[in-house]
């Protein structure tokens, strides 16, 4: 799963690599940077051209996002003296270790892959949650008091209210006193519900079944805080209620989700009440797995009507 | 639940010798609270070590069930530990001794004896993995470059296994052992073994039987045994020392840096020196004297690899067994507690590539080629014929596993209608997902037991234990051969 990715990455760099040339070669610099942007955001934009293509849940076997060569992330260090050694700490993590140097400088390569780690990072937070992503699981969308991205970064607090104009929809169109309400949630990384929620949610919804657990009406916050959870549980009284909402992006993926699940939410919870798994994504926590083992935490939850450090797992 | 002891018993009932131990291993968890659970044996005690007991026999061919039973009763006993008490390990039956007449009776008995989930297994190249491993050469090869043989000799066979980077790459068996030859005090031949006999007429050897031998004409014997052992081993001339090959041959020539021997001879080789018959003869076979051949060789320093001290020598396979068979399941999984525990499940293995599983129709093709392949190998059965092992998938996106638990399950019950319980193993962190998808097809016809991040080949078996904390299932892979895959 990591080898794929970074498969994936080594090729972008390489293609990038290329075009540069083809670039520098045809014209000269101001297309340079198109070039970069367009190939930066392309693996991102690949679940959402999917997702709209198929909107009925038709055979979507094909979305196996690279070819299928043998995927191998390899070091940069010239002559290893022991390169099977060297090759597995590099199958052991993600991080980006073995990628030499020139001088006392990263390479060319590494520079420009840490960049591209970086931008989509960015990208991530300022980036928009798919609305065919949403309209496939027929989430309807509900916003806090973040107003825009910039404010949302600056002010926490207005990510964890609901408008006026969310409270009255969630009134009008959620069921009440749901056994399980599940919310999705932008967060901090869009990219990350556009990745992942095609396989956590329906996995979720697979596992409700399973426990005979009933869910209430679904819907999607947008410019959400983790505690937004705490106006949700009052509205909607839910006994159990589980996020799934993007994480910051770091530099390893910037598709990473989390789950936070509560026993009864209200406003005034503490963080340790809520329980949560996190790191969901390709190359961290198995999406599908990550969906079924939240539907156990659920139904435990409302065994021992309990959650955070008080839940027993 | 942070952590957790679990009890295990290892048992080996030698040509020679009967062994047991009881260890405990721990269980901790490797994750952080913030991601899926997933345990792990982190450590592995040893809590206590038998005597070393001659193996009863009734006549020759023969083993003698209640002697055993009555050795391990005693043991039992002495170490102060009750049958519920155990909840794993592993009975192995070794050497000549698996040839005897009742010893498939004998294993099975002893596994029913021995605590709820004591797996009987028997194999030579089980037996090398599992002394490898108690004698440390597994361990050995993941702190070192290139690779690490471990040779177990015993009183009728020695079974070596390769290691590299921690990953048994592969085992050979040989008829080298302490027993072939057996001796009166004074030097009489009492008794050759059949197996050697080609060996020794290749080369040119002579062992009178029921005539005395003479120590000059025995210690020539051993030093050519053990040097053909050690041709074969470290890959210097293959075609006479061949002849002492148990079943399947290396396939290929493995280069070797580092050595170690166990086993009854391995731990002769630190003894007293052999300068006579008398001394070479007081276990009434040749043992001592191999041993003593096999520390001069090594002292000469001939073959070309670095000769090391085995952690253990006589108990090594007996370590192996009871400290190194067990492994743990991935701890989100898909189980019917009330199920287990199963025992003796043989593998069948479903590799798929990246083509077949983006093409519906391929992955049906290989799916129904596997399961006819299945039905042509186990009998049928209401229980479970096979587990299916399932590789290849590298990322399972929902719509994949919808399409493969469609398949893995109709066809499942359209091809073995009368089977109560699928099991399914997984390579990779997806048992849970794909368990649940598959029982929401089956609605409990069949049942289904789904596992992951167990690692098993076509031709091992599998027993899976009760489920330690709801979720922990310790897993037994019973590898029986290197050689023989496809």
């Amino acid at each position: 799963m990591e080898q794929q990715l970074d498969f994936l990455v080594d090729k972008v760099v390489a293609e990038l690599q290329k075009k540069l040339g083809e670039v520098s070669e045809q014209a000269p610099s101001p297309k340079t940077e198109t070039g970069l942007i367009q190939l930066r955001s392309e693996p991102k934009a690949e679940p959402v051209a999917n997702a709209t293509a198929a909107p009925t849940p038709a055979p979507v076997v094909n979305e196996q996002p690279a070819p299928s060569k043998e995927p191998e992330r390899t070091t940069h260090v010239p002559n290893p003296k022991y390169k099977e050694g060297l090759d597995e700490l590099l199958s052991s993590t993600p991080a980006r270790i073995g990628v030499w140097r020139t001088g006392v400088r990263p390479l060319t390569k590494t520079m420009l892959e840490l960049r591209r780690d970086h931008a989509a990072a960015v990208d991530a937070v300022y980036g928009e949650v798919s609305q065919a992503v949403l309209d496939q699981f027929s989430l309807f969308t509900v916003e806090t008091q973040y107003d825009n991205t910039e404010n949302y970064l600056k002010r926490p607090d207005m990510g964890r209210i609901l408008t006026e104009e969310g409270v009255r929809m969630l009134q009008e169109r959620c069921q009440k006193k749901p056994q399980v309400q599940i919310v999705v949630s932008d967060g901090l990384s869009a990219a990350a519900v556009d990745a992942n929620l095609k396989d956590v949610l329906p996995s979720l919804m697979d596992s409700l079944k399973s426990y005979g657990l009933t869910c209430g009406t679904p819907f999607f916050i947008k410019g959400g805080r983790v505690a937004s959870m705490d106006h949700v549980g009052e509205i909607l009284e839910p006994e159990v209620l589980v996020l799934l909402i993007g994480e910051r992006p770091g530099l390893v993926t910037a598709h990473s989700m989390s789950a936070y699940m509560c026993y009864r939410p209200r406003k005034g919870m503490v963080e340790s009440e809520r329980t949560v798994i996190s790191n969901i994504h390709r190359q961290g926590t198995s999406p599908v797995e990550a969906g079924a083992h939240i539907g156990t935490i659920l139904s435990k939850m409302l065994e021992q009507k309990a959650s955070g450090v008080k839940l027993v797992l | 639940m942070d952590e957790q002891w679990i009890q295990s018993v290892g048992i080996d009932v030698g040509t020679s010798t009967t062994k047991m131990i009881v260890s405990r291993l721990r269980l901790g968890r490797m994750s952080s609270t913030f991601s899926l659970p997933r345990y792990q044996i982190v450590e592995r005690q040893l809590l206590y070590a038998s005597e070393v007991h001659s193996t009863p026999l009734i006549g020759f061919d023969e083993i003698d069930a209640d002697g055993i039973g009555a050795i391990l009763a005693a043991e039992y006993d002495k170490a102060q530990i009750s049958l519920s008490q155990i909840k794993s390990g592993a009975v192995i039956i070794t050497g000549e001794t698996a040839s005897k007449k009742n010893a498939q009776h004998i294993v099975h008995l002893l596994a029913e004896r021995s605590g709820d989930f004591v797996v009987a297994t028997a194999g030579a190249d089980l037996e090398g993995v599992l002394a490898g491993k108690g004698a440390g050469a597994e361990k050995r090869s993941q702190a070192m470059q290139g690779v690490i043989v471990n040779v177990d000799i015993g009183g009728g066979t020695a079974n070596a296994a390769y290691f590299q980077r921690g990953r048994a790459i592969a085992t050979v068996t040989f008829h080298v052992g302490g027993r072939l030859i057996r001796l009166s005090p004074q030097g009489v031949v009492q008794y050759v073994s059949p197996n050697i006999q080609q060996w020794l007429t290749a080369k040119g050897l002579r062992i009178p039987v029921g005539q005395e031998i003479g120590f000059a004409q025995l210690t020539e014997v051993a030093e050519q045994l053990g040097r053909s052992m050690l041709d074969y081993l470290t890959g210097k001339e293959r075609q006479v020392s061949g002849l002492l090959v148990v079943g399947p041959h290396l396939r290929d020539a493995i280069p070797v840096d580092e050595l170690t021997v166990s086993g009854g001879v391995g731990l002769l080789m630190s003894g007293p020196p052999v300068r006579n018959i008398a001394d070479a003869s007081r276990y009434g076979d040749f043992g001592p004297l191999l041993g003593y051949v096999l520390q001069q060789e090594r002292e000469k320093g001939t073959y070309p690899v670095q000769w090391l001290d085995p952690d253990q020598t006589v108990r090594a396979t007996v370590i192996g067994a009871g400290m190194q068979s067990t492994e743990i399941s991935g701890s989100t999984v898909h189980i019917k507690p009330e199920l287990l525990p199963i025992k003796n499940i043989p593998i069948l293995k479903l590799e798929l590539t990246e083509e077949q599983l983006a093409d519906a129709t391929r992955l049906r093709q290989e799916v129904a080629s596997i399961y006819q392949l299945g039905e042509r190998l186990f009998e049928k059965t209401t229980g479970i014929p096979f587990a299916l092992a399932i590789s290849g998938i590298g990322y399972c996106s929902y719509a994949l596993l919808q399409t493969l638990s469609q398949e893995l399950s109709e066809q499942y019950r359209a091809t073995f209608p009368e089977s109560q319980t699928m099991v399914v193993i997984c390579e990779t962190d997806m048992a849970k997902a794909l368990g649940q998808a598959l029982a929401l097809r089956c609605k409990g016809a069949p049942e289904i037991i789904c596992i992951d991040q167990v690692r098993v080949e076509y031709g091992d078996y599998i027993d899976l234990g009760e489920p330690i904390s709801g979720t922990i299932i310790p897993v037994v892979v019973k590898t029986l051969a290197f050689d023989e895959r496809p």
